[in-house]
């Protein structure tokens, strides 16, 4: 029974208005957390389920012609793969619950370590590539719907397109052949053994470029068209009329407003490229996240793969929850007893 | 209590800036920088550094620069001198004496190499671990029954039969590096990953996922390796390969034939390409009708055009081949028939086996576009003579399960590739009757064929072991039920400053001896 507990306050104990609101956001925090978690449960469960009707011997693929009968039955296993999904699933989510993302059977490596040692290279991939493309995109987006129908407005259209259609590993395999074979001033490989700062951020330029330019004209896109919506509005009428700059007018008002709707996909974004750019680690061979996901695919390393994925549904499901909270951030209207 | 924080919207989103341009700044071409180091590319990763449990070429490789064998492969050649040992013996077909060099070291302060390690590591293979885990290279040491020490420094290796290709391909190969006792035992798991050896190289750092790098075991008194450092780096795409070593990122790579092509008459890199030793073939499943009939198996053999087929698959790099040994391998029938194109007693053979024209097969390949090419060939060649292929190409982990178990029972046509071993006697045990259900894919069932194949196993007389190599290659033709394509051709590519040293299969680098000039 749902009981109205306000009914029963002492009279003069009315909560004040921040109280109020704090417990509005709780409630909110609270609801998502617990749909961020079944969240998580669902996708594993459609993950292994998934898995499990792929095709393929996985003794086969990881230990080749040379195995024992014998040898791979043992090692099928050791992977748990001789028992029911919902015992893997158990045992997965027991181990989870310690911390634990269980062992890799071929390297006898723990997955934590597997995937915490892939996980700083795509963070930084990821958040390299958003950044830029936010820093070209949104600017490139203003300008379009401040001078619309210009030439620059055109071109800019149809390059967006042209970034958008065009997969990043085409991209990047151009920017390659470009810039480090024809022209020599940046390096094939996107990682480095020689440790030095300067190396890793050098190696991490085409790779980035190659990331960001399909979500550049992406957020061109969205920016221009949002801001053709605020630019319309009463408020930026009254700021003419005040007499304000027209640059204070667009970046400070107009696209304070017109930048709420680009934030889910910029989130969404993120939590896409954190869960690995997986052609674009391959084609620079970084050993990011993707790039471990890919091989464990590849090699049918059920325990690495199981346990890599369901890294990438929490960084997906945690950025998308983070985007979602980042919304009053932005935009104080927004309160949280909206469900 | 909440209090209140410096961030704002404004500062954060200069943050979320700064940040970004802070990872687009230049640095040092540090690339670029000339080193007195080997940079190798490696298409699979490295997984297990532990000899018995080892998962491939690509973990061999380090292997082998890592650890000593009582014998090893002189460079470029399957030919064997002494390694650890300075002196071996048959004294018996199944008596090995063997006596070790002394001081040779293993690296990490684990002690001297001994007689007791060589028992350690060559009894590892024939009995589990403490967790019940088999080597899958126990076949390898099939004829082990033990290694008796002496002293220190003297042992044997008793036999339980004779094993002629023991010396070249057990003890010289991969299966023949002698490992610490105290170390993998002081180790434990660990060892897969920081091997401990007395060879010329150490690993001296792995990330998983990327690569590792061997430096010179200051130790190893045999010779010094021309290179300080060997790094490997694990690099997935094949085109990514090809560009690095344009843009001299790296030294050393295996290429693909179309990569090779390409690379031909590029500035600073050699292209190697050679003809390999791997054998490809069609195979027909002769449980499943209607290719349990002889009749119809020739008749296919008939209706195709190797020479075409091959063709398309390689354009022009790959010779054909009409036999399983390769040539240049030890039992190769260099009298195999060379089968041509003929339609007519295709037709013929055909309308004697008593199908129902037209017929429909299914040919299963890997989608790797030479078998793919070569899948469209065989397709067109067969409709002529009333037989319809359905193409079913697969991915690698799918495909190599297709003839395994019960999957194997509705496999009809297919394309397989195995790698070839200097042992003719192990390359024949894929078609043992035993094998079917698993790498027996043609089902071929032959009682005659398993007994040469055993004897051939324990001969010790090379002409003979050759002559029975032969009368096996014999009654797979009989069968009609393996058309063999290619041996394929490798190609490695390098830059011209490295002279590199690898065995005749093109997979077997032999990092050691390469050398800068």
């Amino acid at each position: 029974m749902d009981t109205n507990w306000e009914l029963f306050r002492p009279f003069g104990a009315h909560e004040t208005e921040g109280a109020g609101r704090l417990r509005l956001f709780e409630n909110f925090l609270f609801n998502r957390i617990l749909t961020a978690v079944l969240s998580v449960f669902g996708a594993m469960l459609v993950i292994v389920v998934l898995l499990n009707m792929v095709p393929g011997d996985p003794a086969t693929a990881l230990l080749g012609p040379m195995a024992t009968p014998e040898y791979a039955q043992r090692f099928i296993a050791e992977m748990g793969l001789d028992q029911p999904i919902y015992v893997r699933l158990w045992k997965f989510f027991s181990q989870v619950a310690v911390g634990n993302l269980g062992t890799d059977v071929i390297s006898g490596r723990s997955v934590n370590a597997i995937v915490w040692n892939a996980l700083p290279h795509t963070f930084a991939l990821a958040l390299a590539s958003m950044g830029l493309a936010c820093l070209i995109g949104i600017p490139a987006g203003v300008y379009g719907a401040v001078h619309k129908g210009s030439i620059g407005d055109t071109l800019m259209a149809m390059v967006s397109v042209v970034f958008v259609s065009v997969p990043s590993f085409i991209l990047g395999i151009f920017l390659l052949i470009v810039f480090s074979v024809m022209l020599n001033w940046l390096p094939v490989l996107g990682v480095s053994d020689n440790a030095t700062l300067g190396d890793h951020l050098v190696r991490m330029i085409l790779p980035t470029v190659a990331l960001a330019l399909g979500w550049i004209g992406l957020i061109a896109r969205l920016v221009r068209t949002s801001m053709l919506e605020a630019l319309g509005q009463n408020y930026v009428r009254t700021a003419r009329a005040y007499g304000l700059r027209e640059n204070m007018i667009h970046y400070k008002y107009a696209l304070k407003n017109a930048v709420i709707p680009t934030l889910a996909i910029i989130g969404m974004g993120i939590g896409r490229l954190l869960g690995g750019a997986v052609l674009i680690e391959i084609i620079f061979a970084r050993q990011g996240l993707g790039s471990v996901l890919y091989d464990a695919l590849q090699a049918r390393n059920f325990s690495v793969l199981q346990g890599s994925v369901f890294v990438v549904v929490v960084i997906f499901v945690v950025v998308n929850l983070l985007t979602e909270l980042s919304y009053s951030f932005f935009d104080p209207r927004i309160r949280y007893n909206r469900r | 209590m909440l209090t209140s924080t410096n961030f704002t919207r404004r500062s954060i989103l200069a943050g979320i800036a700064g940040l970004s341009a802070a990872t687009m700044l230049p640095g040092g071409p540090a690339w670029a920088q000339e080193q007195r180091s080997l940079t190798v590319r490696i298409s699979r990763e490295i997984q297990n550094l532990d000899p018995p449990f080892m998962t491939g070429t690509t973990d061999s490789n380090v292997l082998r620069a890592v650890f000593q064998r009582l014998v090893a492969y002189v460079p470029n050649k399957y030919e064997y001198e002494l390694d650890a040992a300075e002196k071996m013996e048959q004294v018996s077909p199944l008596q090995i004496d063997f006596t070790l060099k002394k001081g040779q070291m293993f690296t990490g302060g684990y002690g001297e190499l001994t007689a007791d390690d060589v028992k350690f590591s060559f009894e590892r293979y024939i009995r589990p671990d403490a967790e019940g885990k088999e080597s899958s290279y126990k076949a390898d040491w099939a004829a082990l029954v033990e290694v008796q020490v002496h002293d220190t420094y003297t042992g044997s290796i008793i036999l339980s039969k004779p094993s002629p290709s023991l010396w070249e391909v057990v003890l010289a190969g991969t299966s023949g590096l002698i490992q610490s006792r105290k170390a993998v035992e002081a180790l434990g798991a660990e060892h897969s990953r920081t091997p401990i050896g007395s060879g010329p190289y150490m690993v001296t750092s792995f990330e998983a996922h990327r690569g590792l790098t061997l430096s010179r075991n200051p130790d190893f008194a045999d010779y010094v390796p021309d290179y300080e450092t060997v790094n490997l780096i694990y690099i997935a795409n094949q085109k990514t390969a090809e560009l690095a070593l344009r843009a001299k990122e790296i030294d050393f790579t295996e290429l693909s034939i179309d990569a090779a092509e390409e690379l031909i008459g590029a500035e600073g890199i050699t292209v190697e390409k050679r003809p390999g030793q791997r054998f490809v073939w069609m195979g027909m499943n002769m449980q499943k009708a209607p290719l349990d009939n002889l009749a119809v198996r020739k008749a296919i053999r008939a209706a195709i055009d190797v020479d075409e087929m091959v063709l398309a698959g390689y354009q022009g790099n790959a010779p054909r081949l009409n036999t399983m040994i390769p040539p240049g391998l030890l039992g190769h029938w260099s009298d195999a028939p060379v089968y041509q194109r003929n339609v007519d007693e295709a037709r013929q053979l055909l309308a004697e086996s008593g199908v129902t024209l037209p017929i429909t097969l299914k040919l299963t390949l890997l989608n790797e576009p030479g078998f793919q090419n070569m899948g469209l060939v065989a397709q067109a060649l067969l409709s002529e003579v009333g037989i319809n292929i359905e193409i079913d190409q697969r991915e690698a982990a799918t495909f190599w399960s297709s003839g395994k178990g019960e999957s194997g029972d509705d496999l009809e046509l297919f394309f397989l590739r195995f790698n070839a071993n200097p042992d003719p006697t192990y390359n024949a045990r894929w078609f043992l009757p035993s094998q079917i259900g698993d790498w027996n894919w043609q089902r071929f069932d032959s009682a005659e064929f398993a007994r040469i194949q055993d004897e051939s196993g324990s001969n010790l007389d090379r002409d003979s072991r050759v002559q029975q190599i032969i009368e096996l290659q014999k009654l797979m033709d009989e069968s009609a039920s393996m058309v063999w394509l290619t041996n394929e051709v490798f190609a490695l590519g390098y830059q011209s400053s490295v002279q590199p040293a690898f065995l005749p299969d093109g997979n077997n680098w032999q990092f050691p001896y390469f050398k800068a000039i």
